[in-house]
């Protein structure tokens, strides 16, 4: 049986539609779970993101973490990267983004953030799953319930971070575009502005709660809705999408082609990596093969780990950060070395004009001149039972190629690779296909043959 | 044995000590069975100064919005002053985060209807079933409200409902020195500026800092009131005003510094209640006969109901009486300002009493029939309750009883209640009777037939 869908409670934190899914008994216990799990005597920091079930949400994490005996700083409607780069420099213990990040309206979420600003590792993340599953909180006595503080000033320090990275007067001269899908982008794009001179042309711009312009998942789809269409009218040079929370990031060539949110982290790796002290690039399975072009041509390595933030963040922590230069999915969502390791659309939007800057060319042609790679994606509902049984074929009848099983099957031939996954978040297959040059259609249609035989 | 509760769900809402006992999920979701049971409309939320208040308030408010509501905030005030706020704003409900009188690692959650009066026990009854039910409203991304803070319009609406009936003036005029010690709770704030601003009184004020934790026992008790006794002396105070952490008991000393008794304190308050209102009066069944004679004076009824301030305000209501309130417990209730217990109108009572009389407190307090009173308590075994209740009745055939709530003996010249308490397995009882003797020895029998 399938479990519903509305509810989920995993590593990756909490997550649900609010009402029929997510309650409010679920965030009390979250955030005296988080309120338990983090090191006392440290504040922990909270923002949310304008979806209205914020207003909520904020309450009970509030009440969780003073009833730990913590001190709150509400940072009120922010970024998540914002809450992430503010826990490290407050010294706090950690913090909470109230956010369902790329979902719809109606849902809304709990993402947990360690003393640097970082996600949870999977041992952290299964430590407070287990401490909420028990629900044996650390409630202090009343003598030493804490306090809440308000903080409405996290983006300035925030700005001046990035501005010690990039040069925003150079950053100034493209006529840019961008879609905030409502979310709090825009309050950090016009803060960029007002203060530092810039001149970002924004749509979507007003933070509202109850109903986003459009889908606000990062995808050629989406960009295409209201983006892309502007970029030619506008005489935009380039033009940028960000999801709710801001930590990823979608764009639109002068032409008004909406781009695939795959060619993200090649486009940050292109302008990063000769930057970066380290030389890797963390990716993960599912993402297209040119990241390996260009980070050769970098003189850089990818290394790739199941698909999920979890195995990302896992990876991080394998390595000695000063030998990582990025990580990053095909989703948009990207994260630097300069920037702690935060996935962070805004810091990705600035090296993407940094790049354009530099070539002192538009993005369609910087875009043009990488090697063409063509993908092709699907998804089948699943009978879970028989997964196995189909994995096992798959590598069977694919022998030819280098097989890869840290996530379902993934083999690879020289220019051509598919993927085949189980999805974390929906009882859906995922079958994901690339070939360079040309589509592979073959390659593809008797993938989704073998795959429809069997489930 | 008896057992002390550090957490009650019951009759009076939900009351505990805060960590273990009562817990942020507690609140919460008794935030979301309220919201739930008043609507998705309006709900007021104010606190004490507890410092377990904010927390409590947020899990409640937490709930409150889950339900769909929209929260006003209104911050620490006197629990009054909320019930006050609920009834003019037409909001669903509101919910006082104060333990009241109980020491500082209790808190509670007072509940109140529409209406700002207390839940009824029929109310309460839905409620707490709804609570046991589980099944809350859940409002989804569309329906939840937000959170409005309003820290102001309670507060002016209290004072200037209390000041409509006093002769401000009059109080004005005579500049009284005033002391005051509002415990560091709800009223640290609104009383000087309802006594100095509203009232034109040259105050002396200790313990008015919210944010410093309670100096003195909460209850407004001779025993610890020592302070503002000290202060008044020192001072050369004509009355002093001591209040509880959420401003609805009121304690009075007079110019010698010396602690009113609570009743004579209610009995006074009537009288100058009397005085201005036609009206009868609603006591309780433990408050003094003082309330009979000082009625009779005015040619007014006396209704006695059980112990708890929704029966005197139910009562109050039904005769629609000129005022009442409950001795023992410090507790006035002037309908004209609002159906509940508020120290506000009991200090303007006060001050306006003296000033039309022009009378000091220990002379207008001489004036009153002398009674004397003592309370006691004892704890009881589950299961022995009639048996005590029925000794009590065989050991005194001749009395007069009446059994509203608990047994009250009745004689023409004194009289014994015993009753068990709601919120602790103890029985309390006291006596009363003209003189010192009589009383000491009803006071002496019955503490030996309950041991």
């Amino acid at each position: 049986m399938r479990a519903r869908k509305a509810l989920r409670i995993s590593q990756v934190g909490l997550r649900g539609v609010v009402g029929s899914g997510l309650t409010a008994a679920h965030v009390i216990d979250f955030a005296s779970a988080f309120g338990t799990f983090v090191e006392p005597g440290k504040p922990v920091l909270i923002g949310r993101d304008p979806r209205a079930s914020g207003s909520m949400i904020r309450e009970g994490v509030v009440a969780g973490l003073l009833a730990c005996g913590h001190e709150v700083v509400d940072l009120g409607v922010v970024s998540s990267p914002v809450i992430q780069h503010a826990i490290r420099r407050q010294d706090a213990a950690g913090g909470i983004s109230i956010s369902a990040s790329h979902n719809t309206a109606e849902w809304n979420a709990l993402k947990f953030f360690g003393a640097k600003g970082t996600y949870l590792s999977t041992a952290e993340a299964n430590e407070l799953l287990d401490i909420y599953h028990l629900r044996k909180f650390r409630l202090v006595d009343w003598t030493g319930v804490g306090s809440l503080r308000v903080d409405h000033g996290a983006i300035d320090p925030y700005l001046d971070e990035l501005a010690a990275v990039f040069d925003f007067e150079q950053l100034k001269r493209p006529k840019v575009v961008v879609d905030c899908c409502n979310g709090t982008s825009s309050l950090i794009l016009k803060r960029l502005n007002e203060r530092f001179g810039f001149h970002f042309i924004l749509i979507n711009e007003k933070p509202n709660g109850r109903q986003f312009a459009h889908d606000p998942v990062i995808s050629a789809d989406t960009i295409s809705m209201q983006l892309a269409p502007l970029m030619k009218p506008l005489g935009a040079d380039v033009g940028f999408q960000f999801d709710v929370d801001s930590d990823r990031v979608g764009v639109a060539t002068e032409d008004g082609v909406a781009v695939s949110e795959e060619m993200i982290l090649p486009l940050i790796a292109d302008y990063m990596l000769p930057r970066a002290h380290g030389k890797l690039v963390i990716t993960n399975l599912s993402s297209t093969a040119l990241l390996e072009d260009i980070v050769a041509l970098r003189g850089g390595k990818v290394l790739r780990v199941p698909v999920g933030r979890q195995a990302t963040i896992d990876a991080l922590a394998a390595y000695r950060s000063d030998q990582i230069a990025l990580a990053g999915e095909g989703t948009g969502a990207v994260m630097m070395s300069q920037f702690e390791f935060v996935y962070d659309g805004i810091a990705s939007m600035l090296t993407i004009l940094s790049l354009m800057v530099e070539r002192q060319l538009p993005l369609g042609e910087i875009l043009a001149a990488y090697p063409r790679y063509v993908m092709r994606k699907a998804e089948e509902p699943l009978t879970s039972t028989r997964i196995p049984e189909l994995l096992a074929r798959l590598q069977q009848q694919y022998s030819s190629g280098k097989i890869n099983v840290q996530d379902g099957v993934r083999v690879d031939w020289p220019g051509e690779w598919f993927h085949v996954r189980v999805s974390q978040t929906e009882p859906i297959l995922r079958v994901i296909c690339e070939k360079k040059g040309e589509a592979p259609t073959a390659l593809f249609e008797s993938l989704i043959e073998q795959v429809r035989e069997s489930v | 044995m008896p057992r002390e509760h550090l957490l009650k769900i019951g009759v009076s809402g939900i009351r505990g000590v805060v960590g273990e006992f009562l817990t942020p999920a507690l609140a919460c979701a008794f935030g979301h069975a309220f919201g739930t049971y008043v609507g998705r409309g309006t709900v007021m939320v104010g606190r004490d100064t507890r410092a377990t208040g904010p927390m409590l308030q947020h899990a409640v408010q937490c709930g409150l919005l889950a339900a769909g509501c929209e929260v006003i905030d209104l911050g620490v005030l006197p629990t009054p002053s909320i019930q006050m706020y609920v009834s003019a704003s037409k909001a669903r409900g509101g919910i006082a985060l104060t333990a009241s009188h109980n020491p500082a690692e209790y808190n509670a959650l007072k509940l109140f209807n529409g209406r700002g009066l207390f839940f009824n026990n029929y109310e309460r009854d839905e409620l707490i079933d709804l609570y046991h039910q589980s099944e809350f409203y859940q409002a989804g991304n569309e329906e939840i409200r937000n959170v409005r803070t309003d820290h102001e319009s309670a507060q002016k609406l209290h004072i200037a409902r209390v000041l409509k009936h006093v002769d401000v003036d009059v109080v004005r005029a005579r500049k009284f020195r005033v002391a005051l010690d509002a415990v560091n709770g709800a009223g640290s704030v609104m009383s000087p500026s309802f006594l100095k601003d509203s009232l034109g009184c040259d105050l002396v004020a200790i313990n008015t800092d919210p944010t410093q934790p309670f100096p003195r026992e909460a209850e407004p008790k001779p025993e610890s009131l020592g302070d503002i006794a000290a202060l008044m002396r020192d001072k050369n105070c004509q009355i002093g005003f001591a209040q509880d952490p959420d401003g609805d008991r009121l304690a009075v000393i007079d110019e010698n510094g010396r602690v009113l008794d609570n009743d004579d304190v209610l009995a006074l308050a009537v009288e100058a209640g009397l005085e201005r209102l036609p009206g009868d009066v609603v006591v309780n069944l433990t408050t003094s006969s003082v309330i009979d004679d000082i009625a009779a004076r005015f040619g007014r009824r006396v209704y006695r109901t059980p112990v708890g301030e929704a029966n005197v305000v139910e009562m109050i209501q039904a005769v629609n009486a000129a005022i009442g309130g409950e001795g023992s417990s410090g507790g006035i209730i002037f309908p004209a300002v609002h159906l509940c217990r508020d120290s506000y109108s009991g200090m303007a009572l006060f001050l306006h009493r003296m000033a039309s009389t022009g009378l000091t407190i220990s002379q207008l307090t001489d004036r009153l029939p002398r009674y004397f009173r003592k309370i006691g308590k004892v704890g009881y075994e589950h299961g022995r309750l009639g048996t005590l209740m029925l000794q009590l009745e065989d050991s005194f055939p001749e009395a007069r009883l009446d059994r509203t709530d608990g047994l009250k003996l009745i004689w023409p010249e004194h009289w014994i209640h015993v009753r068990a308490s709601n919120t602790e397995p103890i029985l309390r009882f006291s006596a009363e009777a003209k003189s010192e003797t009589e009383m000491n020895d009803l006071y002496d029998r019955v503490e030996s037939l309950l041991k």
